[in-house]
């Protein structure tokens, strides 16, 4: 194995979806790659540090209430707007 | 031992809706309200552009639902809405850029600088996590927008192929390239920062 196809391989190392063999080859290439192996840590590190950078924020129940109530009224126009078809 | 009340499937609220039930349009928003903002706001990055977007992604739930034939995929619908939604208002600012074409990017990386044994607090810093902001933002929009429903919104491979209207092989291929650009463009930005700057630490 070489390094570019190691690194091609990071995402689905990292989801668990290569097999065993495929595995073994990319561990074997690591123990001698330190270039590899760097990146590996910091391609990893990326991703942790993608899902920390703007933690999700709620949006506030003035927010929610405001949104339930233009929803409602649309809703119920929606409604009262089909009934005259009902036969 | 009490039962609780059993938490529907979304498949069973968007039946319900269809019916004119307003209690499923109200858990549907109770569900997915934050899920929408965040959405909207990550991929425009304004807070006011998200409230709108996600009052729209909503309204268009109640317009469209009917529409919708496989209940089971509500949320990905949800998400597709949401994303075309973030595009129109990116459109709209001149923000959308997807220039670049995805494939021209080059996988090969060069950077074999180890920043990560740095510690937490520069890890996390809010100077890297604005560096880590603009690099995302920097992205062909493709690829941002893969990172930021994957990695940022936590959705499935699946779920963003299904909303993008693209294959999960181009999900995973969008989201490892710009995986590798962020990488690569951190680790410039620490080597830098801690390599070169006044030799204190060497």
């Amino acid at each position: 194995m070489n390094c570019k196809l190691c690194s091609a391989l990071f995402q689905e190392f990292l989801e668990k979806s290569l097999c065993e063999e495929v595995i073994t080859e990319l561990e074997t290439h690591m123990k001698t790659c330190k270039k590899c192996r760097v990146m590996l840590r910091t391609y990893t590190l990326t991703i942790t540090l993608s899902q920390k950078v703007d933690p999700p924020c709620c949006v506030s129940t003035d927010k929610i209430d405001r949104l339930k109530k233009i929803l409602l009224e649309r809703f119920f126009t929606k409604q009262s707007a089909q009934e005259p078809s009902v036969r | 031992m009490s039962k609780k009340r059993e938490i529907q499937s979304d498949a069973e609220l968007v039946g319900e809706i269809k019916h004119g039930s307003s209690r499923a349009m109200e858990e549907v928003v109770r569900r997915y309200s934050n899920k929408v903002y965040n959405l909207a706001y990550h991929l425009t990055r304004d807070s006011a552009a998200a409230e709108e977007i996600m009052q729209d992604v909503f309204l268009t739930v109640i317009a469209k639902v009917g529409t919708l034939t496989n209940e089971a995929y509500f949320s990905t619908w949800l998400y597709r809405v949401t994303t075309n939604a973030a595009y129109g208002f990116l459109r709209k600012e001149k923000k959308f850029s997807d220039q670049t074409p995805v494939d021209d990017i080059d996988q090969e990386v060069q950077t074999s600088y180890d920043w990560s044994d740095l510690p937490d607090d520069v890890l996390l810093s809010e100077e890297s996590k604005e560096v880590l902001r603009k690099s995302i933002d920097t992205l062909p929009e493709a690829m941002r927008t893969v990172v930021i429903m994957k990695d940022m919104e936590g959705l499935k491979n699946e779920e963003i192929a299904e909303a993008l209207s693209i294959s999960v092989p181009a999900v995973k291929s969008r989201l490892h390239r710009g995986r590798l650009i962020l990488r690569e463009l951190l680790s410039g930005y620490f080597s830098r920062k801690y390599t070169d700057s006044s030799g204190e630490d060497e």
